[in-house]
């Protein structure tokens, strides 16, 4: 059997591969992608902490991962729907672009 | 069967917010034309209704679990459920009239601007009654997906857009940070309650001791990210400046309040203080108070003064958390006094940006402090308010908001954190500089060429201004009940 720990190594490399991706992507879209990379970074060790802790309380790990699923979908699609409006004002998804507002 | 249904009585008031934006959709599916006017009653009706129920529930001391003990329902989340349902009545009822004079071309769509906002609501409210981390991130989402869709409302806004885009993404990377930070929990206790977790962690060793630390960190910066506290403010001042002024309103005060409950909650009940996150939230505390008062003092337009101003007011509120030694009788002062001011907070904020909205983009006499010049005077009623509003801020006895600030700063000292409260009452001090140049241009200062026409009176703008100003000074004299609800809701929450 492998071990928990090595599906922890992994999750989080993935999820480091997606927060660099998300800090220094320019295109909206692929930040949406590396932001999708991180969830499931967490996902996977919800999985592989589920397996870890046996059935009683394992069970409750993998139904989180179902929601979780079904939240990043949602988050997808209202986040997709943003873009839209933005290419469409903007002609772009790069997001230096809209810089309407400064500090 | 009887019997299941009436253990749900407790959650009535999230019923009530989730059944009024169901029959809202039905209705216009079934409608031919858009019936703007009638969501709107709809939702004022079934916002009603849920303040009444939480009312109903307080007085009762109702405290009841729920759903295999994953919703709690107690006077710590009926107290918060109160404030965020005011914030959320007060926009709804000034939002038609905005709608239909900034973004005349969404008057269409105000149905949908109803539901988004009773959706978003019925969100927080389920994030003061989350025990379980699973809730509490599902519940998070459903306060933040409307959101995001309610900044970018007035769809052709350069500005909105903009806002909603930065709101979006770093929200997205934020709950993304959340959602493995509460994976590291879970793999550290094998647990998703709250409860579970402090059992799991009390006597737990060195290992697991780190991976729950390093989730704690994650999830606060999840949370920190709800209640823009600095550094994770970065989305706030451009998102409430782009997103519609009611929409700023409701984001800065009852969203920012959903976020501190949850923070409370989950800090008190799930994570024993040798996790040192005691140190964490002082440190974010002091840092969001500083950083946000400073940048309010710079500001050119109102609206942005007033994002920062908020950014300040979550320090203040940290305090309260940040002062937190065990289950005393001074935390649950200090958490107390952290409630009643956000409760406070609610109405006066709400009321700040809404005045904000009727200068501003209802009258469309522009956005900085110059264009603000005279207002007072061929509006006094709005330039009572708008004093009402911005001496409450910044502390003065103009408003609750004093009493609910020395309460925080009286909590610190008692818990013997007086730095804390030093540090505050200096920001505080600093904050008076900026609240009362708005005033200053209200009221004192003569517009620079022809004075402003001020055309209508918007009557529900009106309305929410007045109901806000009027509490938020009712409450200057009505403050004990609320402080002594909220402490002892903090009571019960530490088992003190």
């Amino acid at each position: 059997m492998v071990p928990t720990s090595y599906y922890v190594f992994l999750s989080a490399f993935i999820f480091a591969i997606g927060l660099y991706g998300v800090l220094t992507r320019e295109n909206a879209v692929v930040i949406l992608m590396c932001v999708e990379l991180m969830l499931n970074a967490g996902n996977l060790n919800l999985i592989a902490f589920a397996a870890h802790h046996g059935e009683a309380a394992g069970i409750a790990g993998q139904t989180f991962v179902l929601f979780v699923l079904a939240i990043a979908a949602a988050e997808v699609a209202v986040g997709l729907g943003v873009l839209v409006l933005v290419y469409r004002r903007y002609g772009t998804v790069n997001i230096r672009k809209p810089s309407y507002m400064r500090w | 069967m009887v019997d299941e249904l009436a253990t749900l009585v407790p959650l009535a008031p999230e019923f009530a917010v989730i059944g009024a934006a169901l029959l809202i959709l039905v209705i216009d599916t079934f409608s031919r034309e858009k019936h703007g006017a009638v969501a709107l009653v709809v939702a004022f009706t079934g916002v009603a209704v849920a303040f009444v129920a939480t009312l109903f529930h307080l007085a009762e001391g109702t405290d009841a679990l729920l759903f295999h003990d994953t919703i709690v329902v107690d006077g710590f989340a009926l107290f918060f459920n109160a404030a965020v349902l005011i914030a959320t009545v007060l926009v709804l009822v000034s939002s038609t009239e905005y709608i239909e004079k900034f973004c005349p071309e969404r008057r269409e769509n105000l149905t949908e601007f109803a539901v988004l906002v009773l959706f978003a609501a019925s969100g927080m409210l389920l994030m003061a009654s989350s025990r379980s981390l699973v809730t509490a991130f599902i519940a998070l989402e459903l306060a933040a997906l409307p959101s995001y869709a309610l900044v970018a409302f007035a769809k052709d806004d350069k500005a909105g857009i903009e806002g909603a885009m930065k709101y979006f993404l770093l929200g997205a990377l934020t709950s993304a940070v959340f959602l493995y930070g509460i994976s590291l929990v879970y793999g550290a206790t094998g647990a998703f309650d709250f409860v579970g977790i402090a059992d799991a962690l009390t006597g737990a060793d060195g290992d697991v001791f780190g991976l729950a630390g390093l989730g704690v960190l994650l999830i606060l910066v999840g949370l920190g990210f709800k209640i823009a506290a600095f550094p994770f403010h970065v989305w706030a001042p451009d998102a409430y400046t782009g997103a519609p002024t009611p929409v700023a309103a409701f984001l800065s005060s009852a969203s920012k309040i959903a976020g501190f409950v949850l923070l409370f909650r989950l800090f008190t009940v799930a994570f024993p203080t040798q996790l040192d996150w005691l140190l964490a939230i002082q440190i974010l505390a002091v840092a969001t108070m500083t950083y946000g008062n400073f940048a309010a003092a710079v500001q050119s337009s109102v609206k942005r003064m007033l994002a920062y101003s908020s950014i300040g007011h979550a320090g203040y509120v940290l305090i309260a958390l940040a002062v937190f030694t065990g289950a005393d009788a001074d935390s649950a002062f200090a958490l107390g006094a952290g409630m009643s001011h956000l409760f406070i907070y609610a109405l006066m904020n709400t009321g700040a940006f809404l005045v904000v909205a009727l200068v501003d983009d209802y009258w469309g006499v522009g956005y900085t402090f110059e264009d603000y010049a005279g207002i007072a005077r061929q509006a006094p009623v709005i330039g009572v308010a708008m004093a009402v509003f911005m001496f409450s801020l910044a502390g003065l006895p103009t408003g609750a908001g004093f009493l609910s600030k020395l309460a925080v700063f009286a909590g610190a000292v008692n818990s013997g954190f007086w730095w804390l409260a030093v540090l505050g009452g200096i920001n505080s001090a600093l904050s008076l500089y900026y609240y009362t140049r708005v005033l200053k241009w209200m009221w004192v200062e003569e517009p620079e060429g022809a004075t402003p026409e001020l055309e209508g009176k918007p009557v529900g703008i009106y309305a929410a201004i007045l109901v806000a100003a009027v509490g938020t000074v009712v409450l200057l004299f009505a403050f004990d009940p609320v402080l002594s609800t909220a402490t002892e809701a903090a009571e019960s929450l530490l088992g003190v």
